[in-house]
């Protein structure tokens, strides 16, 4: 971001002491008469200055007289020079310069004289003068001005308005201060304060002076009436910056940042932004008023699309609109993506692996043995590559699902679940695929064939409910297996819904102890799913009570206990002090997971928020050195993780995570050296940059083996869905150095699988709208791989694999697809550029650089931003991602006609 | 909710048109509401072939039952429901269940890969677990080996044969890494320089020094072979197959009248003299190896003069040895010192211009048949290749038919067309001869490290084309005909030090 932060008083000090410097002798001592010689003679003056110096000490001699009837016409003279004075912004102006040594002289004069007319003109003009004469601290241009005829400020010019809003900052925060320590009588009135301020602010607004504007009333407390003095022109620039602060203002100015931008779009009728201003905010009633209030028609099913990238649901009539909100054309759609960017062939491992670029092409001799573990690694880089597609070579190829039994045990499940990624979004038709499984003799097969269920209907609701219909039965089920994959299964499928007929269904499970630790802990966790950021408070106090003794202590060693604590914290996802409560009682929890939950929930609380004492906090928890023996020191990988949970989004605070976590990587215990390959991973997912390829490419060969499969696992997660070239060939030439070292392999499999991520279509970045909005679910989908990465040979490498599908409820396409109003995909063309901050800049500055034209639908990087090319169709939608709605703009004149006439 | 009989007759309307949606089909169905679910069922497996038992409903919190009241789940007009269930036959469980790596034993693992045994390092005995390797390329040694009588007896040196004839049999059956223990004590025993120890154990030993001490005995102990494959008693096997005759010619530079003497010399392998030019490849170093001056006393002068001795070969035994002279002894600080320098090693070798012309013509033959059916093969390949690109490819094409093993009755088949394409007699009589001076290599021996004392030896064995085995003592893996391309020398990596060549099959 290149916006100045809020002007806080103490930045500006500095300013005021240089000023002092130089006014120094003007006040304060006066200047002997030698000084003063010696001042003059230094001074080299042009003709014309002298001749202004003598006429303003004229001026000022003539207010000392004792004729009341010239000082009148005298103070018009000295305003007339004042504010005619035209010199350089840097210097201070040439008036103001000779009147210093007579500062003094003219309040003196000003406090003999009686009240009237001419005192408040001389007020106004000591006011003025105060500006570069006045002591620090004492504001007296403030004081002079209230004494004075309260004309407009703006007639002084913009440097006095600057500094009156400054001193008016520097008076509020006085109240604070007094407040502990005494009242001053020279204190204004708070009331006073505001008005003034209110004057200020519509000529800073008038005069590309919005930044100045917002922060006057940010640091006034006074954001509510910002909205009444922002019109049409101004709008953009005002709520660009105010949105822009939110990551720097302390709480509880963040929410007033984004209520007073929401109020802002309302009035100018932003529909769009005004909603993604509320889905920020995660305002259920304020997304549905948005919703309602919109009175197009064609506007709302733009806002439709919004909500339902943000996979929120609303209740609506409309049933074409209820599509929208379902999610049901998704797989349509992204077919449609598909076909245009000819990647609908479906691609094998081997497609994917390339071998025969390995450079060692013998793995694997005799053909007749099948490794297990590679088969597995091959069934997830299937699911992975051909996600969305619905076709693949392993499994959809053929009718027998012979691919499945050449997994092994547990891999079977796996191997029928990756039906539902292949099949995602495509409910009926994945259905059908997958029913023939459903009547498996194997049970391993039957529970894949529930997770796949569960898989195809994520992030898409049908009406007839499916998931729930289906999966429901099995949640009581006597066989453990399928009970599992029941309770991922509805998860998956209706994570962010917020369903509470699920919900029921799932919540007994959270505090039946007579359960094993691995079903309530799944239980909870996918209630933390449905219920991301919703803090249902049934389902938190249930989990609290298991966690707080209900459960013996042998369960909490379970490796899937963590999933609990992981649920619990995915309720609070994003509700920052809201948390509070729930952190407190797991402050006073005794039992040897309480440190680790208690950092889980109190991350997972301020996820995406960038908030600066969180991160401090987290790398204090790092700063101990616990010997794992005799303490659990697992909470600090969580505190490493949640460093990139929190900065993540917000590019100040990613690098500078970055840089923490090069020192964690140098001096940290083994705990937090093996976390921090995962949270690059989650820092950068799906945003390829280079040097944190090049740092996680050095850490996938430590000697560490949980640092190095981490590191790999996160190369996989950041460049997952990019194709990226450098990245396939760093993983090419892991396989090749791990070829022996069978769990290495499988992640360096699985990784290769995340970079081609629904063949380059895909992407895990929670962000989008901008990088200004934050997808709970997916979040969600990625902390519970990372969680599992914490421990991956109890999760990962064993029975846990499946955990790896909660990738998919992350994905989401990355593209932009334009729609006409008949939401037909119609295509445009469309500029795809690097995007570029244009907060605070001056003029109508370019949005992207480095341009290429394309013809949508269109692929768009993390980084990049797209504008339409012409002005021939008008974007309903604010931010062009996703699937934006275009109507024909109505002043559009075909500049063809013209050139067919030359 | 209303009973049947009070209901007003709106709700008693008879069939409720809806809309079942199936994968991806939509059928439009009459429900007559007063019906249990099964009816319905019914309709639908008559318009989809889905067996009513696999028919699941989506309706509100769950599947359809069977015997629901249709009446009481509130459809309306026009209702869409989705159906779940598969028509048609169910996948079944393969006949033959996959068989997994991670199941195996390490013992099975190495029999399903069909990868060799290697030998445990016994502390520094990578010198000899490397020249075992290689000598188990020859198997011609260990035919001769099995059939061979011999027990355990006083002289170390019938141990040794005996011992190693034990160990390859070991080898052959194992799949794990195999101990050399008796082996190595019976070494040490014959060779007590190989029982030299320091301070941290037994010390490393040089791997020429080994392979040189093993043919010897070998030479003396092993008998030799019929063209059948039987034991020929009056023979030795190292003379038969390993051993060489060189064809000297010696001239005195200061004297030439002197005239040439000539005389015959027997070699075990040919020395790759590295430091004596800039060369970097193998024949020309040997060729330059095989011609040097020497002083000795002259008869007509009476005096110590410069001979020129000329080699050249007059026999080639069916595997030669190439030994790399990468060790030099440095006076100054007392020490062998290594050449690092690279020197190329082709995969096929020509040595007929290293031989006497009378051999040259008798080799020829040979040669050219060998070059023929070359050509032919690559020919087909190409074909093979075609047709693959062109995916008409048959089962055969796919399937690569490994070369099989060396029997008698393959041998006489050899000599049969030997004869017929007119090879000296005097060739194909000498059994273990090379008869058309075309080589393949088959093993590499490599030093990594800057002494021959110190660093590691490995093993480097052809298995079939394009395979090849690397034997780090206990560890096994195969590598690419590439990997080997790269011992050629000239860095830190491997570099060969010994070089096993074989003959050709005459096809």
């Amino acid at each position: 971001m290149t916006a100045p932060p809020p002007a806080k008083p103490e930045d500006e000090q500095p300013k005021d002491a240089a000023k002092n410097e130089k006014g120094k002798d003007a006040k304060g001592k006066p200047l002997t008469e030698e000084e003063k010689k010696k001042l003059e003679e230094e001074e080299e003056l042009s003709e014309e200055d002298k001749q202004l110096r003598e006429e303003l000490e004229m001026l000022v001699e003539r207010l000392k007289e004792s004729n009341t009837d010239l000082h009148k016409p005298t103070l018009e003279t000295l305003r007339t020079l004042i504010r005619t004075s035209t010199s350089s912004m840097t210097a201070v102006p040439k008036p103001l310069k000779f009147l210093r040594p007579h500062y003094q002289t003219v309040v003196d004069v000003y406090q003999k004289w009686p009240d009237g007319d001419n005192k408040r003109f001389l007020a106004d003009i000591l006011s003025v003068l105060s500006m570069s004469f006045s002591e620090d601290g004492k504001r007296e241009s403030l004081r002079y001005r209230f004494k004075g005829s309260s004309e407009s400020a703006g007639s002084w010019g913009h440097e006095y308005v600057r500094h009156l809003a400054l001193e008016l900052i520097g008076e509020y925060s006085a109240f604070d201060e007094a407040d502990t320590v005494e009242k001053t009588d020279a204190l204004l009135d708070k009331e006073d304060i505001l008005k003034l301020a209110l004057e200020l602010v519509p000529f800073l607004l008038k005069h590309n002076a919005e930044a100045d504007a917002v922060d006057l009333l940010v640091e006034l407390e006074a954001l509510v009436h910002l909205p009444q003095f922002v019109d049409k022109d101004t709008y953009s620039r005002v709520c660009l910056y105010l949105l822009s602060c939110v990551q720097f203002v302390s709480p509880p100015d963040d929410i007033e940042c984004l209520t007073t931008a929401h109020t802002i779009y309302r009035h100018q009728e932003k529909h769009t932004q005004a909603l993604q201003v509320s889905m920020r905010m995660q305002d259920q009633q304020m997304i549905q008023e948005d919703f309602n209030n919109c009175p197009d028609l064609l506007m709302k099913k733009q806002l439709a699309f919004l909500l339902a990238r943000q996979q929120l649901s609303i209740e609506t009539e409309d049933e074409e609109i209820q599509e929208i909100l379902n999610n049901s054309r998704l797989s349509e759609h992204f077919l449609a993506l598909g076909r245009d960017l000819n990647v609908m062939e479906p691609k094998a491992p081997e497609d994917i692996y390339k071998t025969h670029l390995e450079g060692n092409r013998s793995t694997v001799g005799g053909g007749n043995v099948d490794s297990a573990k590679q088969n597995l690694a091959a069934t997830f880089v299937n699911a992975f590559v051909n996600a969305g597609f619905g076709s693949d070579k392993l499994m959809t190829a053929t009718e027998d699902g012979s691919w499945i039994y050449k997994n092994k045990d547990h891999g079977m499940m796996s191997a029928a679940a990756s039906l539902g990624a292949i099949l995602l979004w495509d409910v009926e038709t994945g259905l059908t695929q997958i029913d023939k499984y459903l009547y498996s003799q194997e049970d391993h097969i039957k529970a894949g064939a529930l997770l796949a269920i569960g898989l195809v209907n994520a992030g898409v609701r049908n009406e007839s409910d499916p998931a729930l219909a289906l999966l429901s039965e099995y949640v009581d089920n006597t066989n453990s297996g399928l009970r599992i994959a029941a309770i991922v299964a509805l998860g998956i499928a209706y994570a962010g819904t917020g369903r509470e007929d699920v919900g029921e269904l799932l919540s007994p499970l959270v505090g039946d102890y007579k359960l094993s630790m691995e079903i309530s802990s799944l239980a909870t966790l996918s209630l933390g799913l449905i219920f991301v950021g919703q803090m249902n408070g049934d389902i938190i106090s249930a989990a609290m009570h298991t966690l707080m003794g209900d459960r013996e202590d042998a369960d909490l060693k379970d490796p899937y206990a963590i999933y609990m604590g992981l649920g619990l914290a995915l309720l609070h996802l994003g509700k920052q002090s809201q948390a509070d409560a729930t952190l407190a009682a797991l402050e006073v929890m005794g039992n040897s997971l309480a440190k680790t939950i208690l950092v889980l929930v109190d991350t997972c609380a301020y996820a995406g928020t960038g908030n600066v004492l969180s991160i401090q906090r987290m790398l204090h928890y790092c700063n101990d050195h616990i010997d794992p023996e005799k303490e659990n020191d697992r909470f600090q990988a969580f505190a490493v993780i949640g460093i990139a949970l929190i900065a993540m989004g917000e590019d100040i605070g990613t690098e500078m995570a970055l840089r923490s976590f090069n020192h964690l990587m140098h001096y940290g215990e083994p705990v937090i050296r093996r976390a921090v390959p995962l949270a690059l991973g989650l820092l950068c997912a799906s945003n390829p940059l280079v040097h944190v390829l090049d740092v996680l490419s050095k850490y996938s060969h430590d000697n560490d083996q949980d640092v190095s499969t981490n590191a790999i696992f996160a190369m996989g997660l950041v460049g997952a869905g990019t194709n990226n070239a450098r990245l396939a060939q760093m993983l090419r030439q892991l396989a090749a150095y791990y070829q022996t070292e069978a769990n290495h392999l499988f992640v360096v499999r699985i990784a290769q699988g995340l970079v081609h991520l629904g063949k380059g279509t895909l992407t895990l970045n929670p962000f989008h709208s901008n990088r200004t909005l934050l997808s709970p679910v997916a979040v969600a989908g990625l902390m519970v791989n990372l969680v599992a990465f914490t421990d991956t040979k109890n999760l990962i490498f064993a029975r846990g694999h499946y955990l790896l599908y909660h990738l998919i409820i992350s994905a989401y396409p990355r593209l932009l697809m334009t729609l006409d109003e008949q939401l037909k995909p119609f295509p445009v063309t469309v500029r795809v550029g690097q995007a570029v901050d244009v907060v605070g800049q001056a003029g109508r500055p370019k949005t992207i650089t480095g341009f290429q034209t394309h013809s949508t639908p269109v692929l768009l990087a993390y980084t990049e931003r797209a504008e339409l090319a012409s002005e021939e169709w008008l974007s309903l939608a604010s931010v062009l991602e996703g699937f934006v709605i275009l109507k024909k703009n109505p002043e559009w004149e075909e500049e063809e006609a013209d050139g067919a006439g030359k | 909710m209303c009973q049947r009989g009070h209901c007003s007759p709106d709700s008693l309307l008879g069939p409720l048109a809806v809309v079942i949606k199936w994968s991806g089909n939509k059928y439009n169905v009459e429900v007559d509401p007063t019906q249990p679910g099964v009816v319905l069922k019914m309709q639908l497996f008559s318009l989809t072939g889905v067996a009513p038992e696999r028919q699941k409903i989506m309706v509100k919190g769950g599947v359809l039952k069977d015997d629901a009241d249709i009446s009481k789940l509130g459809w309306k007009e026009g209702q869409q429901l989705m159906m779940m269930g598969s028509a048609g036959e169910l996948p079944a469980a393969p006949q033959q269940k996959a068989v997994f790596v991670e199941d195996l034993t390490d013992a099975e693992v190495a029999q399903a890969l069909k990868l060799p045994a290697g030998l445990t390092n016994m502390g520094n005995t990578c010198y000899m677990n490397a020249t075992l390797q290689c000598l188990r390329a020859i198997p011609e040694l260990q035919g001769a080996m099995v059939k061979m009588s011999g027990t355990r007896s006083g002289d170390a040196r019938d141990n040794l044969t005996s011992s190693m004839r034990a160990l390859f049999e070991q080898l052959e059956s194992s799949g794990s890494a195999v101990p050399p223990l008796v082996f190595l004590q019976v070494l040490r025993t014959a060779f007590p320089q190989f029982g030299e120890m320091d301070r941290s154990g037994y010390m490393q030993q040089d791997a020429e020094e080994c392979w040189g001490q093993i043919i010897h005995v070998l030479g003396e102990k092993v008998p030799g072979l019929t063209r059948e494959g039987d034991i020929n008693t009056e023979k030795h096997f190292v003379e038969q197959y390993m051993t060489g005759e060189f064809l000297t010619s010696m001239t005195c530079d200061e004297a030439p009248e002197e005239g040439t003497t000539t005389g015959i010399e027997s070699f075990n392998k040919l020395r790759v003299s590295i430091g004596s030019g800039v060369s970097t490849y193998m024949l020309t170093d040997i060729a330059k190896g095989l011609e040097e001056k020497i002083e000795k006393n002259s008869p007509t002068l009476e005096r110590s003069a410069v001979y020129t001795k000329k080699a050249k070969i007059s026999r080639l035994p069916a595997y030669l040895a190439m030994n790399f002279v990468r060790f030099q002894w440095k006076a100054d600080i007392k020490a062998k010192a290594k050449i690092l320098k690279r020197v190329v090693f082709p995969h096929d070798l020509d040595v007929s211009e290293l031989c006497t012309l009378e051999l040259q013509e008798k080799l020829r033959p040979a040669k050219l048949r060998i070059k023929e059916v070359e050509e032919a093969k690559s020919a087909e390949r190409k074909a093979k290749k075609a047709r693959l690109d062109n995916g008409t490819a048959t089962a055969e094409d796919a399937m690569d038919v490994d070369t099989p093993a060396v029997s008698g009755a393959s041998a006489i088949a050899e000599v049969e067309k030997m004869k017929e394409i007119g090879v000296d007699p005097s060739l194909y009589q000498d059994v273990g001869a090379n008869v058309s001076g075309q080589y393949e290599l088959v093993a590499v021996l490599t030093h990594v490290g800057r002494a021959a004392d110190s660093g590691h030896y490995i093993g480097w064995v052809k298995h079939k084309d394009n395979q090849w085995w690397k034997f780090d003592d206990d560890k096994v893996s195969q590598v690419a005909p590439e990997d080997i391309d790269k011992l050629a020398g000239g860095g830190d990596w491997h570099s060969a030090y010994i070089a096993l060549y074989k003959s050709k099959r005459i096809e």
